[in-house]
């Protein structure tokens, strides 16, 4: 109905959801929400590479086996991410980054 | 199409899977990477008979991975080069040389943290598992050359020292060094890799040689943007100025053998990567990159010397110190010349064994007394002289007192600014050394000068002195070695100085960056 889409449309995309992500890792105080935000940015990072896969790279795929790598590492990070959060919780029984302030900044 | 290709020749070879080993994929080049994920494995698998069977043979197993790791590296140097996995790995000589720089702190890491962890109770098993991960992490990282490789070995090198930050469990400290260290690190991964997406959609490859090439034809204000992208992760990596704020925190919240391996193995990895990336990778903004990282080297010397000034406690004037060491290992950086790599490389060698050495003793002291405040060592000679010792010869090294090993690798660094004409550089180098010095001294000046009236509560009910229980030789061993090769090593210093310069005779692409930098230097 539209046509084929420039590439400039997705990468615009990929630029507002990474910079939502960014937005959301200053500003958030609940710790689950800062890692949520890097999530998205990640996210942000992988519209990018299947992007300029399908738009640029032609047979080859590389940006695609790129981005499988990403969702996989995001994966870990994200397992880890959770697994500090809870043995920081069992210590200090709350999520807010505020008061996670033993350690001066 | 050469990648068709190999493409072709791996379908050929499906047929004898040894010759694909030898013919594609290279795969030697990554063998001491496979005695330690060997000797990770086999950890783990120890792990599962029990904590006592653990505490009994997974230290000789960490020492047979890494030992057999740094020996096959040996075996490599100067070996004739081929990249391994279609151009991902590439075991140059400055990939071997940071690599053994990365094993051998592993390995006296791993020395120093037998006792310490023993102490506070936690399993030996998975914590020498995890840091031999962040090990191989960073092993890869110094022979990647491959955005791919590069991301993949990154984040297994961080995912493992958040783990390790965050070891003791019970220890609120601890979490949040790791909470923080975490959500830095991969706000830092994610911006890395949008910087590596842009530049794959800019050349439409991953491999940094191609990218590199790319980016000499047509060098765009995108790719500006994505050398900022990336140039952050690199100094988020090596703790520069203003991408420090992490560094602090996490060295006095973490274990200190965790710190140890981070401030040695982790930064030397980093400084690795950086070479590759900035070198390697962005030869078109030579100008641009240099111009940013002379900010950053200024930055980082100036405050984490002055900085470092105001602490109180071990663990964090260590890595402000730290913060400032990295800032002096820039200079090499920015300088470009064949002195200036070959400067780092030798810096980075010898930062390893007096870091280590001082976190040696340290680790020793709180293990004897369980505090890390510089006002607790007032009047530690009268009853414990190693520790004095070792710990005086280590910072006078850090702080670049001549004959120590620190001297002749400080020295050189300005020597190499200084030709290259970084007159900025240097100057503010000498300046923050003679500030360094005075931070130094003045803890040296509290565990020797004190009258014993004037000693600390804690030294004076000193415990006496055994080195019978579990754990203590192996850190006696290592804070020996270190001290000895920091004190003597100023006198050996020649065989240091023609490896240095031989790893960076046997690396193309910084003879290539030389080169070109020659080049521009006459015309």
């Amino acid at each position: 109905m539209f046509g084929p889409l420039p590439i400039q449309a997705f990468l615009l995309l990929a630029a507002l959801l990474f910079c939502i992500g960014v937005w959301g890792l200053i500003n958030s105080r609940n710790a689950v929400r800062v890692l949520m935000s890097i999530e998205l940015m990640l996210n942000a990072v992988n519209i990018n590479l299947m992007t300029f896969s399908s738009y640029l790279d032609g047979d080859l795929i590389r940006g695609q086996v790129f981005a499988v790598f990403v969702i996989t590492v995001a994966a870990a990070e994200a397992a880890v991410g959770l697994a500090i959060l809870l043995s920081l919780y069992r210590n200090r029984v709350t999520v807010d980054m505020e008061r996670f302030n033993l350690l001066r900044w | 199409m050469p990648l068709l290709g190999v493409i072709f020749l791996s379908t050929q070879a499906m047929t004898a899977p040894g010759e694909l080993l030898n013919l594609a994929l290279n795969a030697g080049a990554v063998a001491p990477e496979g005695a330690v994920l060997l000797a990770m494995l086999a950890t783990l698998l120890v792990d599962l008979a029990g904590e006592r069977v653990a505490a009994r043979w997974v230290p000789p197993i960490c020492y047979l991975g890494l030992g057999v790791a740094l020996v096959l590296l040996a075996l490599q140097w100067n070996a004739p080069l081929e990249p391994s996995f279609l151009g991902a790995f590439l075991a140059d000589n400055l990939a071997i040389a940071f690599r053994a720089i990365v094993a051998l702190s592993t390995l006296l890491s791993l020395l120093i943290s037998w006792r310490y962890a023993e102490q506070s109770g936690t399993p030996v098993g998975e914590y020498a598992a995890i840091l031999l991960a962040a090990t191989l992490g960073a092993m890869l990282l110094c022979g990647s050359t491959d955005l791919v490789s590069v991301f993949v070995s990154l984040e297994t090198l961080s995912v493992a020292s958040y783990l390790l930050s965050g070891y003791m469990k019970g220890d609120a400290r601890s979490s949040e060094a790791a909470l923080k260290y975490l959500l830095i690190g991969s706000a830092a991964a994610a911006v890395f890799l949008y910087g590596a997406s842009l530049l794959y959609g800019l050349s439409g490859s991953t491999s940094l040689e191609t990218i590199g090439i790319a980016l000499l034809t047509s060098p765009t204000p995108l790719a500006a943007l994505a050398l900022v992208f990336v140039l952050a992760t690199v100094a988020f990596k090596i703790a520069a100025v203003p991408f420090h704020q992490w560094t602090p925190d996490v060295y006095e919240g973490s274990p200190t053998p965790v710190v140890a391996f981070l401030s040695v193995g982790s930064k030397a990895a980093g400084f690795a990567l950086a070479l590759r990336l900035l070198v390697g990778c962005f030869g078109a903004f030579d100008t641009q990159w240099k111009l940013l990282f002379t900010v950053l080297a200024v930055l980082s010397m100036t405050l984490g010397n002055v900085v470092a000034l105001a602490q109180t406690s071990m663990k964090r004037m260590l890595a402000y110190s730290s913060i400032g060491q990295a800032g002096f290992v820039m200079i090499g950086l920015v300088c470009g010349t064949k002195d200036g790599f070959a400067a780092m490389v030798l810096y980075m060698a010898a930062y390893l064994f007096m870091n280590l050495g001082a976190f040696a003793c340290i680790i020793l002291f709180s293990i004897r007394t369980g505090s890390d405040r510089i006002a607790d060592y007032a009047g530690l000679y009268q009853k414990d002289p190693l520790i004095t010792l070792g710990l005086s010869l280590c910072l006078l090294s850090l702080g670049g007192i001549p004959p120590m090993l620190g001297f002749f690798g400080k020295i050189y660094l300005f020597f190499a600014g200084w030709a290259d004409q970084q007159y900025l550089l240097v100057v503010v180098g000498l300046v923050t050394s003679v500030i360094s010095i005075y931070y130094y001294i003045s803890v040296i000046k509290m565990m020797v000068v004190k009258e014993p009236q004037e000693a600390s509560e804690i030294v004076k009910d000193y415990p006496p002195i055994q080195w019978k229980t579990l754990g203590m030789p192996p850190l006696r061993i290592a804070l020996v070695g270190c001290v000895l090769f920091t004190a003597v090593g100023g006198i050996l210093s020649n065989p240091l100085f023609q490896w240095a310069n031989s790893a960076v005779a046997g690396t193309p692409l910084l003879l290539e960056a030389i080169a070109t930098g020659s080049e521009r230097a006459l015309g």
